[in-house]
């Protein structure tokens, strides 16, 4: 997808960098063996802080260059002001897979909406933890790294990370990352400005390679007046390149006060010719450039060429990948051209901007794009770029940049403009704040009438999304199934989510991918709606329509989610096509590593109860753990419910009839908060009776019963429960009298695994009221239902051997699966308690998985609580639920339970 | 993208004179990323002066001074007239 163009450039960066060294740089390298041995004997963690021009990066790379280490080193360049948590791990991962060890530990992710950072470093220590070799991380620019979580997940992972893992840090000024401790430990190698600053001897061999012989005093002049600045000898070796006198521009230099870098920046632009010049100043509003762009900045040609020419001379450009076509400027020196650019060609600026917007636009660079509009203030054409490409965005898991893109509009844009309030809604939705999204919903509503005819269409859908999450968020379902009414027309019509022609100029083929995309998005928001509804048809066609879509215009995730959605809808048609779709979307997590995201928990969740219903508890068991961790319990009411539900299955399969009903307790209490009838709520409520029966607690189970409401009494599966509880009762006619609604077909539509239940218990009826024939019918009855789904679980939850034997006997179209009936029934045994970890009692809650994650670092109580910003008392809290969740005594026996139980990485080799 | 977070003299209520000082002389290219500010040269040094509106500006301006690579010596706020 071109939308997603991003972290394909990024991605296109970080080979390149290792292209680079295997090329070696361009320029000469300067060979600087004191500091390269202080990086290569480094201990655990390098910080190479200094000003800028330092020369931090340059040193970096000759050092990796040199030491050979271009297949064990991760390079990663934190973009300018990274608040994203997501993209910078996800940059992360991807150095890491292009070094030789990381490319066979690290599995891949796909960027996808609202990937947890913290989860993403758990990941990654769990990856990690078998590290053999030494393996270097280096994070250049650390200090644009501006998100708060993202420094304290790196926090994190400098404490927890493998021996052999080394992580370079290059930046401006000191960040604050716990430093402290590991300076206390020995464990911190420090490179600082004094360290950087180049030596007589050094400089003249950076002059030597620059082609310029210098010796004597004017090179310690040079030095002396720099101070080593590496940044100023390059930029005096560009100036005295060709120099006729070097001694006199030695002492000149030295004869002035201005900054060395004004001073030297001057010398430089003259000596240029008037078309470099020109490259130089205009394009210095870009944060990356290339041949074309450069040729449209400077209305001129041969960028390409003069940007390699530079990029040889070492002079302020250096190439970001491999092929050398993209460049970006040294900070420093970008910033001082752009004030150049502004004092010796005023209000040029601007102009530079919407050229640059325009050419990015239509390049599939909507980010950049959108930038660069805003910094021309063209606040109008910035808007529809983002209305445009926001459903891209937000499923490339661009939430963070979008907010970003937001806050650089003026407020009065944001309100007065329909289509960025939508945006902003659908942003406020994303960062959880539903007052706000509300509030810019209203604005978005109120304005949309302004917007032109040809770009109200994907207006109304995006704010029809907006509004179906927003009632799913509050758990108002009445309100979501009105929501997905409306979408419904927008959504099943193609054409209302297309922009019209020249809606932004030059990027038609990325607005009407977004069109796309919004669809997409649209029709699986309706599908999982109803589907939670119990409105299965319509969510199977939209979910179906949602799926094929998604894989048309390559959208991963949203084939992946609408996916799950639709295994758990096939359920009433067909377990076999469930656990189906259920294994696609599961595959489709592995491949991109969004095991851990909510959709892959209800496809295992499906996956625990198809086991189930076939009589393989044991089978179903680890998927029902990974369902557990996937699905957290803060989430969504409706999403516990279904943990509860698949739990309680799982546990009725393997007759632990006391934890089977805990679980259905708790998924009906879960069911009594919603707002709206939910598919699980009947089949939980009929399932505590059902526990209750087979506890042989008849008396409890009448109370359940009796503490149902008249029309809750008439659902269908609660009708087949009573019908249990009365066989219990030995009252076999009252079991056929609430079974005949359900087995006549008039009861309400209930699924096939529990109409089985329903024969199978008929069955029983008749047997016991004499009547073989009807029984016997009954029975084959339940066994055709059976049959194409293997769901042996009725029959095991209903045993009648003596009836099931006789049946053999007689003329049965379902001969092999009696006999596996009978089996199992013959040879059923009470499982074992303790075969492997038993889960957690309850799941653990997000923030005591967050503290969770801090126990195998040996740091105390009060500094986890500054860790994560809240008080001691707090994570005491948590830290008792969680020995208590886990059956530990202590925070060693936590750490060993959640390590066996997957919670945590396993244990590195730790120092 | 570009260096235009430079907040003009402020003269609101909360706004305060400061005195910074940095090395070396400021040519005309580097006076102008500090467009609120005065400066004037003081021996080898200069000293950029001018009033900014709270804490959140002057941290803008020894941000601008930090990435054009020029060396903070002094940062004082001055008396109230």
């Amino acid at each position: 997808m071109t939308t997603a163009s991003e972290p394909a450039v990024q991605t296109r960066d970080l080979v390149a960098v290792h292209a680079m060294f295997r090329r070696g740089a361009p320029a000469a390298v300067v060979s600087r063996p004191w500091l390269w041995e202080r990086l290569t004997g480094a201990a655990q963690v390098t910080v190479v802080s200094a000003p800028p021009g330092s020369g931090k990066t340059v040193l970096l790379r000759s050092w990796i260059g040199e030491a050979g280490l271009a297949r064990r080193a991760a390079w990663v360049p934190v973009g300018r002001d990274e608040r994203d948590p997501q993209r910078f791990w996800l940059a992360v991962l991807e150095a890491l897979r292009e070094t030789s060890a990381g490319s066979a530990l690290v599995r891949e992710l796909t960027a996808a909406p609202d990937l947890d950072g913290w989860a993403m470093v758990e990941r990654l220590l769990k990856d990690l933890a078998p590290l053999q070799e030494r393996l270097w991380l280096v994070i250049d620019d650390a200090h644009e790294l501006g998100s708060a979580e993202a420094r304290r997940q790196l926090e994190l992972l400098l404490m927890r990370a493998p021996q052999e893992l080394r992580l370079v840090l290059a930046t401006r000024h000191d960040v604050r990352l716990g430093l402290h401790r590991l300076r206390l430990e020995g464990e911190l190698t420090e490179i600082r400005a004094d360290d950087l600053r180049f030596t007589v001897a050094e400089a003249q061999a950076l002059f030597q390679a620059a082609g310029v012989e210098l010796a004597g005093s004017a090179l310690t002049l040079l030095v002396d007046r720099t101070e080593g600045w590496a940044a100023g000898l390059r930029l005096a070796a560009l100036s005295l390149a060709g120099h006729p006198d070097p001694r006199r521009f030695a002492a000149e230099f030295s004869g002035s006060e201005r900054t060395v870098a004004e001073y030297l920046l001057a010398e430089v632009l003259d000596r240029q010719s008037e078309q470099v010049r020109r490259l130089l100043l205009r394009t210095s509003v870009l944060e990356r450039v290339n041949g074309e762009l450069a040729d449209l900045m400077t209305g001129g040609s041969g960028g390409e060429r003069m940007l390699q020419d530079l990029e040889e001379a070492n002079a302020f450009v250096v190439s970001v990948d491999g092929a050398r076509s993209w460049f970006r400027y040294h900070h420093l020196f970008a910033g001082l051209l752009r004030l150049e650019l502004r004092r010796t060609e005023p209000g040029e600026a601007a102009g530079l901007h919407e050229l640059a917007a325009t050419w990015f636009a239509g390049h599939g660079f909507p980010v950049e794009a959108i930038r660069h509009a805003q910094a021309a203030r063209d606040w109008g054409l910035a808007a529809r770029l983002l209305a445009d490409h926001w459903p891209g965005l937000y499923l490339s898991g661009k939430s963070a940049a979008v907010h970003a893109l937001l806050a650089g509009f003026p407020a009065e844009a944001r309100a007065a403009d329909a289509e960025l309030a939508a945006v902003a809604a659908a942003d406020e939705l994303a960062q959880g704040s539903l007052a706000a999204a509300e509030r810019y919903l209203g604005l978005a509503e109120d304005g949309s009438a302004s917007v032109s005819a040809g770009r109200s269409g994907p207006v109304r859908v995006l704010l029809g999304v907006v509004r179906l999450q927003l009632a799913r968020q509050h758990g108002n379902l009445p309100a979501a199934a009105e929501e997905a009414q409306r979408l419904r027309a927008l959504a099943e019509a193609p054409e209302a989510t297309q922009p019209m022609k020249g809606a932004t100029e030059g990027g038609m083929g990325r607005a009407a991918g977004g069109g796309a995309e919004l669809r997409t998005l649209a029709l699986v928001s309706l599908g999982v709606t109803e589907f939670w509804a119990a409105r299965l048809e319509e969510a199977q066609r939209h979910l179906e329509q949602g799926v094929a879509l998604a894989r048309r215009i390559g959208r991963p995730y949203l084939e992946f989610s609408g996916l799950a959605y639709q295994a758990v809808s096939e359920i009433p048609r067909s377990l076999v096509l469930a656990a189906e779709r259920s294994s696609q979307a599961i595959e489709l997590a592995e491949r991109h590593g969004w095991t851990d995201e909510p959709a892959a928990g209800y496809a295992y969740a499906l996956r625990a109860g198809v086991l189930a219903w076939q009589g393989r508890p044991e089978e179903a068991e680890p998927w029902a753990q990974r369902a557990e961790r996937a699905l957290k319990p803060e989430a969504e009411p409706a999403v516990a419910l279904l943990i509860h539900h698949s739990r309680g299955q799982l546990e009725l399969a393997r007759g632990r009839y006391a934890d089977a009903l805990s679980a259905f307790l708790a998924a009906q209490r879960l069911g009594g908060r919603l707002a709206a009838p939910h598919l699980l709520v009947p089949s939980a409520r009929a399932l505590v009776v059902y526990s209750l029966v087979r506890l042989g607690e008849t008396e409890r189970a009448e109370q359940a019963l009796a503490g149902l409401g008249d029309r809750d009494r008439e659902d269908g599966e609660v009708r087949i429960a009573t019908a249990a509880l009365r066989l219990a009762q030995d009252d076999p006619h009252a079991a056929t009298g609430a079974l005949g609604p359900v087995i006549d077909g008039s009861a309400s539509q209930i699924r096939r695994t529990w109409l089985i239940q329903a024969f199978a218990l008929e069955a029983i009826a008749r047997d016991a009221l004499g009547d073989p024939a009807a029984a016997g019918r009954a029975l084959e009855r339940a066994l055709d239902l059976a049959e194409p789904d293997g769901a042996l679980l009725p029959f095991l939850l209903h045993p009648a051997p003596g009836l099931l034997e006789r049946h053999a006997r007689q003329r049965t179209a379902h001969a092999a699966l009696l006999a596996a009936i009978l089996d199992l029934l013959a040879g059923r045994r009470p499982a074992p308690s303790s075969a492997g970890p038993r889960p957690p009692l309850e799941p653990l809650s997000k923030s005591e998985i967050r503290v969770l994650r801090y126990l195998p670092t040996h740091l105390p109580a009060p500094e986890i609580a500054s860790e994560l910003s809240v008080s001691t008392s707090t994570v005491k809290t948590h830290l008792r639920n969680l020995y208590a969740k886990l059956g530990a005594h202590s925070r060693a026996e936590a750490v060993a339970s959640a390590r066996a139980l997957g919670l945590l990485a396993p244990s590195a080799t730790q120092r | 993208m570009t260096s235009d977070n430079m907040t003009s003299a402020g003269d609101g209520p909360q706004s305060r004179r400061y005195e910074i000082w940095v090395r070396g002389h400021l040519g005309e290219t580097m006076r102008s990323a500090f467009p609120g500010l005065r400066a004037q040269r003081r021996g080898a040094d200069t000293v950029l002066t001018g009033a900014l509106p709270d804490q959140a500006a002057l941290h803008g301006v020894l941000a601008e001074i930090e990435a054009l690579g020029l060396e903070l010596l002094e940062v004082r706020r001055l008396a109230p007239y």
